[in-house]
């Protein structure tokens, strides 16, 4: 309970007192490192008291249950809180290793890092809204860091889009409390099932469209590949691998636990947008030579993989969009920190993370789609599916192996020692993955189980 | 009621949705700032009920929902921030490109790619001519 009250506060009242100090002062930036390390350790503190005995709920300021907003954290939010705070660690501390260029930085990243936090680990849908902005309104400033032309052109495009997609939410979030009269996420899934079946089917929607533009799925993804690219390396890994999991983490906890007569409606279609999706970004990005737009165009190809998983639904289903959803975000954090380095142990890291964008085994990457494989093991059409877009990944990627680290080097400076070791040490957290699974696998099929099994009964 | 607060709604909604289509940034900023003011509405729709207002309530009289005006507030407050945000960003955004249209950011875009792919096909030529 104090860890879950702690993982908000801590970067919450330090994001406010890191926004006075100058952020290019390389002692504010070690000061940020050390809050998203210490955010991460009280989330770990949590994980250890979730994890064995299903969930921790606090409702804020001693009001009684029913009435205070909830706090809940159950092993799904953990793991996709655990998940995000790593991929800022390492992205914050990459910049600040290179040395921080705008006073804002750190600050942003901690307030993201609270705003993230809070969006997995509330049991209040409004709650969930007010993060959701938090975490957002932080990412739209982070976008314009570096504040050239191209920067702030996709910073304008992000901001745009995604302000809409979270007032999508919000008129659904009105219409889940006009038809349920509740905002409490456990309420409203006991309560879903009185609701008149065409007022579901809109909100179920409502939902879909707005964690769809945050991820970036393929009608909706227009803005994706103007926003990476224009976004520098560091600010790209924290959107691609901290805030996207907002969208995986609502569709699997709005369509898995909240609407779950919905998704199985939708499943269908849940795969053929994500088919689309797998097509789309992988013959996209084959065409691509610069490893950041082949990133930006392989983001749209990988949320694929998580969306047609949760189409298939069930516990095999959700587990792999949960195991591929962590490893995607651990890929994309990698790779996209790699997109401008140079030196001599960032062509193993980025090979080792093109290895696992494609599946190939010794990396984390097949687990997931090994995952996959068995969520889809009664379609032949899913398998071929799946078969096509780890073909095109690993054409894609290593294409630009070649053409970045084969045919001579990278122009620019070499990359610092300290720099390259965060990178190798997230590509050894991949590989680690890869040869030891069990416990993450482990992990998400609780997460899931509980999830399938919330929305059954 | 619940009609006229659904078009209204609407109205608002389709008004900024035509808003954002523009090519004037400012005219964007507006359309976000409407379609931010249909949410808010939205919000005050789903809990309609006639009653006093919910400060202190006596026993057995009718207040209105207290809960969906709290959203309500929010959801303004959350705007204006927002809001503000995005008037910054636009202003940098003019600032850079000289110009509070968006044709002239996709032209420059444009233009930036074209030089790029320019660059390589040279660098391509040079090896080609290279090898042979």
């Amino acid at each position: 309970m104090t860890a879950l009250t702690l993982s908000l506060v801590i970067p919450w009242a330090a994001g406010l007192v890191l926004a006075l100090l100058d952020g290019r002062r390389p002692l504010v930036g070690w000061l940020a490192v050390a809050i998203l390390a210490a955010n991460l350790g009280a989330l770990a503190a949590l994980a250890v008291a979730v994890l064995p005995d299903g969930s921790v709920v606090v409702t804020t300021g001693n009001w009684p249950a029913g009435v205070g907003i909830t706090l809940r954290a159950d092993a799904l939010g953990v793991l996709f809180a655990l998940l995000s705070s790593l991929a800022l660690i390492a992205a914050t501390l990459h910049e600040v290793l290179d040395g921080v260029r705008e006073r804002t930085f750190p600050a942003l990243v901690v307030l993201l890092a609270a705003g993230l936090t809070g969006v997995f680990l509330t049991g209040d849908l409004f709650n969930f809204y007010v993060f959701f902005e938090l975490a957002m309104t932080a990412a739209y400033v982070l976008a314009t860091y570096g504040s050239g032309r191209r920067e702030l052109g996709g910073a304008l495009v992000f901001t745009t889009v995604n302000l809409l997609g979270t007032f999508i939410f919000l008129f659904a979030v009105a219409g889940v409390y006009h038809v349920t009269g509740t905002l409490e996420m456990a309420g409203i899934a006991r309560r879903m099932d009185d609701v008149d079946p065409n007022a579901a089917i809109l909100l179920a929607t409502g939902f879909f469209v707005a964690f769809s533009v945050k991820l970036g799925l393929f009608p909706f993804h227009f803005w994706l590949p103007t926003v990476y690219t224009a976004a520098r390396p560091p600010v790209a890994a924290i959107l691609s691998g901290g805030l996207a999991n907002i969208g995986a983490y609502g569709l699997l906890r709005f369509g898995g636990e909240l609407l779950p007569d919905e998704l199985d409606l939708a499943s269908g279609a849940l795969i053929v947008i994500g088919a689309a999706s797998i097509v789309y970004g992988g013959v996209l990005a084959v065409s691509r030579r610069s490893a950041g737009e082949m990133l930006a165009y392989s983001a749209i190809g990988q949320v694929g993989y998580v969306l047609v998983a949760i189409g298939v639904g069930g516990p095999v289903g959700f587990a792999a969009a949960i195991l591929y959803t962590i490893v995607n975000a651990l890929n994309k954090t990698l790779l996209f920190l790699t997109a401008q380095m140079r030196g001599a142990v960032v062509g193993a890291a980025f090979a080792l993370g093109a290895l696992s964008v494609a599946g190939v085994p010794p990396a984390g990457g097949f687990v997931g789609k090994l995952e996959l494989f068995r969520a889809a093991a009664n379609s032949p059409a899913l398998i071929a599916l799946f078969v096509l877009g780890s073909a095109l990944s690993f054409v894609y990627a290593f294409q630009v192996y070649q053409y970045d680290f084969w045919r001579g080097e990278r122009a620019g400076r070499r990359s610092t020692i300290p720099q390259q070791a965060v990178v190798a040490a997230l590509a050894l957290l991949v590989l680690a993955l890869g040869v030891w699974p069990e416990p993450l696998l482990a992990l998400s099929h609780d997460a899931a189980k509980l999830l399938a099994g919330d929305g059954s009964g | 009621m619940n009609l006229v607060f659904a078009l209204a709604a609407s109205v608002l909604f389709g008004t900024g949705a035509y808003l954002l289509l523009d090519r004037d940034l400012v005219r964007v900023v507006f359309g976000v700032v409407v379609i931010s003011q249909a949410a808010v509405l939205t919000l005050i729709a789903s809990g309609l009920r006639r009653g006093a207002a919910p400060i202190y309530p006596l026993p057995r009289t009718s207040v209105s929902d207290p809960l969906s005006q709290a959203m309500a507030l929010t959801a303004i407050v959350i705007g204006l921030a927002v809001t503000a945000l995005l008037l910054v960003l636009v202003l940098r955004v003019v600032h850079a490109y000289r110009s509070p249209d968006l044709g002239e950011l996709a032209a420059w875009e444009a233009r930036r790619d074209a030089g790029i792919e320019r660059l390589l096909e040279r660098e391509h030529e040079e090896e080609e001519a290279a090898a042979r």
